[in-house]
């Protein structure tokens, strides 16, 4: 599921796809998501077979384990959160929903069929989706986009379409969620999805085997309870009502029981390299595993979803071939030759220079260029001022920091203009977001003005400004992103000239995640992982309590001893006693109009306390294909993150030897760079 | 007043015969005291400022603000828009700006965006731009002036440890000299390049530029210094079974007077001959680390990072390629040239089979 993002920097997914910035090196990308096991209990009749199997070391040599038992003791031990009802106890005045009249996704164009050469930067470490190392650039691929969630929010509409749930519906508390499992539903290996995978998934999640405290902490947290009616049906409860408790239920993706009944101690070591069964549409086979080299994944023949509305038009390609290739600029020579199918062309180096609309390939039609703007809450890029640190404390040092930021050259110079800034660091949520917040222009006047209140009123030799005791004006700005470094140094020689220094440190990835989880930084470059989802978060970044061990007295004044408090996403150190009963009240309430005012006002606040310099976002991606790979006419869906997110695209055969014959031969075809604007965000 | 032996005159007259190494060394010695001149020749400011009848030089001086020139701005002023600005007045006032107009670090984007451009006598980028619109021959320049620089004093470093090191095993012998051939054998399995990565990487930024680069040669010297020791160790066995150190020692002389007066002049020839060598070599690990990315604090200027540059942009920019790898080749082979023609000026046969 999406939405359940763990305390993470935005590390950017899906190699070649790779997203807007080019933030190729950063491979952890702890983007989470959910899955689920399969049914045991249900399946009497299959325990003799398991039984048999499981006599067997498995294939991996790993000695033969079942956690049958445990999970079935771990239910019983806590009722108040497993309960086992019947299907008279379902509430009869349900309101159930399924959002079948939503328009299909796709094009009726698509034809099935032919192979999609991709590239890798590294081979994914472990085929599992959760635990250590999972959450590379490759999970994108076996989890987030693969698999079917129970319900899954229409890429235009933002409402849900079924998915494993026929139907659902929601309780008047606005906290419980009721579930009607489509009975077609199965796992790539044809077993049946249940209600038993949902509540195994929750053992799962809960369990301290499967090494991911992130999802340890949020499935014991956030839910209060899973109902079991009958095998297709069931209901799941969220802690508190909100105006999306239908997402946090229906983004689940459930996990197939059967395939990890020998989840145990070794859970790591075992399912290291085990292709879980998957709800979606491709699988990975073992044979098509080679390590360190390629993997590949397979279109399933007979998939169960395969007619379903919102699906049938998607995941065309019969297979999804991998090659690792390391360096960006050889996949992109790759590209070039057609080994590759496709390559991002977010970074406007690649746009202009480096596959510019006059390369001969483009030309000759060989090769399409496409632009598409999408909406959906943006990846706030920007600097994170901890103003826990020294000078950084002071209110004015701030505000000159926000004017001593020339993000406005970096857009203009940099990204070419194609970028626009940032307002907030909430930005893409609807009316949730601040419609007014502008954020605050590079100024050397208004930054020097700011900097004097400050006490820094003298220029040193080198023209940074000094205080009366000749501290200088002088601040550490890092970054985990090596591939940005170059907006840095910009950044770096305009402050300059407001009198302020930035010292630049680039750290990879791990590495400047430990530093600011620690708290070490005094500025830091970043940027948040954002999905598709309706509500800002406030809480992780803004509340005091994630700040500070006890931040305020009993009185509401600051105590003079607290503690910085490390591991968490508060990155600026901001407490506010006016902001915490906000957070409080936005968790709680379930009134949509009172959320989106207290958002705004927190946006305000935020803004007031110039802790975090807004950068910049993409309000598009753009793509480079050979011809034959094709695209709807829209070419993709409003709330799409990338081209090959939704799997829209096919690949026609017959065009790519129509195209590879023309291109010995010197036949040209029309050329295409395609706008795809329809969704371009008015107010940019 | 120094006075060489007739023996090392002998060995620089044999030096001074290799011709190529000889030119080799007279070119690296010219741009060498060109490099240390750098800021005279290639930098942003202006080398004479004539403003209202007073005469600035504001080369090696604190930074002198826009305002000074009638500006609004009170960061430093633009010299080369200083310099359009009076050659448009056309009154007393001038400005002489170096050979070349840019330092390394600023973006100079000619036409708006920053991308390499290529080389052009117009905008006085006599090499191109760099990706962020960087002028490539004043990043070459202070690149290579900071690589040679930081080479030499590694290799002053790597001797002083490796010599005293050395020799004292070779000299004391005994305990001592088992006990650090373990040690030294155990710290030169440690690999030399995961190391400095690993332990530049804890550094902290918040220390200035000069200061890193300092540590970075702390680090690197730290991990280099043993392969020194074997070759001073054997030699000072072998000076000291001589027969004049025995004589030296029944005359009553000291350890400290042996090893520096009589052992240490006598083993010189094989400490020379390697030193360029440790050079070439100590260029090639730093523009390496560079190039991956560990090595001197962005945005310090630098061969690696040019070269990294240059072979992501391999297609679209190809001057940044070409001149950092000329650039580096030019400078490791004057100095294998030289290391060469030392060789064999020390060598005491003058026909050799090497040849």
């Amino acid at each position: 599921m999406n939405r359940l993002t763990p305390k993470n920097l935005l590390f950017i997914a899906k190699d070649i796809d790779m997203s807007c910035f080019g933030l190729r090196g950063s491979r952890p990308a702890l983007l989470l998501t959910g899955l689920l096991t399969l049914g045991l209990v249900a399946c009497g009749g299959n325990d003799g077979d398991s039984n048999a199997k499981g006599a067997n070391a498995s294939s991996d040599g790993f000695a033969p384990h079942d956690n049958r038992a445990e999970v079935q003791a771990y239910y019983e031990a806590d009722p108040e959160f497993f309960s086992f009802k019947t299907i008279a106890d379902l509430p009869a005045d349900l309101n159930w929903e399924n959002g079948s009249e939503l328009p299909e996704m796709g094009s009726p164009k698509a034809k099935k069929g032919g192979t999609q050469y991709l590239a890798l930067q590294d081979f994914p470490r472990t085929l599992r989706t959760i635990g250590p190392d999972s959450n590379g650039s490759f999970r994108a691929w076996i989890l987030d986009d693969l698999e079917i969630r129970t319900a899954m929010r229409h890429q235009d509409e933002f409402e849900f379409v079924p998915g494993i749930a026929n139907e659902w519906a929601i309780a008047d508390d606005n906290r419980t969620v009721y579930v009607r499992i489509d009975p077609q539903a199965r796992f790539s290996d044809g077993e049946a999805i249940t209600t038993d995978d949902y509540f195994f998934s929750f053992w799962f999640w809960r369990s301290p085997y499967i090494t991911a405290p992130w999802y340890n902490n949020f499935f014991s947290t956030s839910y209060t309870n899973i109902s079991r009616y009958d095998d297709h049906t069931f209901s799941i409860t969220t802690v508190a009502a909100k105006p999306d408790t239908d997402a946090r239920v229906l983004e689940l993706m459930p996990l197939p029981e059967h395939f990890f009944r020998e989840v145990g101690e070794d859970f790591v070591e075992r399912y290291q390299w085990r292709s879980k069964p998957t709800t979606g549409a491709y699988i990975v086979r073992q044979e098509d595993i080679k390590k360190g080299r390629s993997i590949a994944m397979s279109r399933i023949d007979n998939w169960w979803a395969k007619d379903k509305k919102h699906y049938r038009y998607r995941f065309n390609p019969d297979r999804l071939q991998f090659t690792v290739i390391r360096d960006t600029e050889k996949i992109f020579e790759a590209f070039r030759r057609g080994d590759i199918d496709q390559y991002t062309l977010n970074l406007a180096e690649y746009w202009y220079e480096k596959l510019p609309d006059s390369a001969p390939d483009v030309q000759a039609g060989y090769i399409q260029k496409s632009i598409f703007y999408n909406q959906r809450p943006r990846s706030n890029f920007g600097l994170w001022i901890n103003t826990a640190r020294p000078l950084l404390d002071d209110l004015d040092i701030r505000l000159g920091i926000n004017y001593a930021t020339n993000w406005q050259l970096v857009i203009d110079k940099y990204f070419r203009g194609d970028y626009s800034r940032l307002n907030s660091a909430q930005h893409g949520f609807g009316e949730f977001s601040h419609p007014t917040l502008t954020s605050r222009e590079y100024d050397i006047d208004k930054a020097l003005e700011h900097f004097a209140k400050a006490g820094f009123t003298q220029r040193g030799p080198d023209g940074i400004l000094v205080n009366e005791t000749g501290e200088r004006l002088s601040f550490t700005l890092s970054t985990g992103y090596l591939t940005m470094k170059d907006i840095l140094t910009i950044l770096k020689e305009e402050a300059a000239k407001a009198g302020v220094e930035f010292r630049i440190e680039l750290l990879d990835g791990t590495a400047s995640w430990k530093k600011v989880q620690e708290k070490q930084h005094d500025i830091h470059f970043a940027a948040f992982g954002v999905f598709l989802e309706m509500l800002p978060r406030f809480w992780e970044h803004y509340s005091s309590e994630n700040a500070y061990e006890n931040a305020f007295l009993e009185d509401g004044s600051i105590n003079p001893e607290r503690k910085i408090k490390v591991q968490t996403n508060n990155l600026e150190s901001y407490a506010n006693p006016e902001m915490d009963p906000m957070i409080v009240r936005f968790r709680e309430s379930d009134d949509k109009e009172e959320m989106i005012a207290l958002s705004h006002k927190m946006q305000e606040l935020h803004f007031d306390n110039a802790s975090f310099v807004p950068g910049f976002y993409s309000g598009f991606y753009r793509i480079a294909s050979w011809r034959w790979i094709r695209y709807p006419e829209f070419f993709n869906h409003k709330h799409s993150s990338n081209a090959g997110q939704l799997f829209v695209h096919w690949i026609d055969t017959e065009m790519k030897e129509e195209t590879l014959e023309a291109r010995k031969s010197g036949k040209a075809f029309e050329p295409e760079i395609n706008i795809y604007d329809q969704w371009l965000e008015k107010a940019d | 007043m120094l006075q060489f032996n007739p023996q090392t005159l002998k060995k620089l007259r044999r030096f001074r015969e290799i011709k190529r190494g000889y030119y080799s060394f007279m070119i690296l010695v010219v741009m060498l005291v060109i490099l240390s001149l750098g800021e005279l020749l290639v930098n942003s400011r202006a080398l004479i400022v004539k403003y209202e009848g007073d005469l600035y030089f504001p080369t090696y001086t604190a930074f002198n603000a826009g305002t000074q020139f009638g500006y609004d701005y009170s960061y430093e002023v633009n010299y080369r828009d200083l310099q359009a600005r009076f050659q448009a007045e056309d009154g007393d006032n001038w400005v002489l700006m170096p050979l070349v107009p840019y330092d390394a670090y600023e973006n100079d984007a000619s036409d708006g965006v920053f991308k390499p451009n290529p080389p052009s006598t117009e905008t006085q980028h006599y090499l191109g731009t760099d990706t962020t619109s960087r002028d490539i021959l004043a990043r070459l320049f202070y690149g290579t002036r900071t690589a040679l620089l930081f080479a030499m004093v590694f290799t002053a470093w790597v001797y002083l440890i490796g010599i005293s090191v050395g020799c004292a095993m070779g000299y004391f012998g005994g305990v001592f000299d088992l006990l650090f051939q373990r040690v030294i054998e155990i710290w030169s399995n440690i690999p030399f390049l995961y190391m400095v990565i690993i332990v530049f990487s804890v550094v902290p930024s918040s220390l200035s530029i000069p200061s890193r680069i300092g540590i970075l040669l702390f680090v690197m010297v730290l991990f280099s210094w043993t392969g020194m020791t074997y070759n001073m160790r054997t030699e000072t066995y072998k000076e000291k079974s001589r027969d004049y150190v025995a004589a030296a020692r029944v005359i009553g002389a000291s350890d400290t007077r042996i090893i520096f007066r009589h052992i240490l002049p006598n083993v010189l020839s094989t400490l020379v001959t390697f030193m360029p060598f440790v050079v070439v070599s100590a260029i090639a690990a730093i523009t390496a680390l560079d190039f991956l990315g560990f090595g001197l604090p962005a945005p310090t200027p630098s061969l690696g990072e040019l070269l990294k540059q240059g072979t992501a942009n391999l297609r679209t920019a190809p001057w940044i390629v070409s001149s950092a790898f000329t650039a580096l080749v030019v400078l490791l082979t004057l100095v294998t040239f030289i290391g060469e023609a030392v060789r064999e000026s020390f060598d005491p046969k003058k026909f050799t089979v090497y040849r």
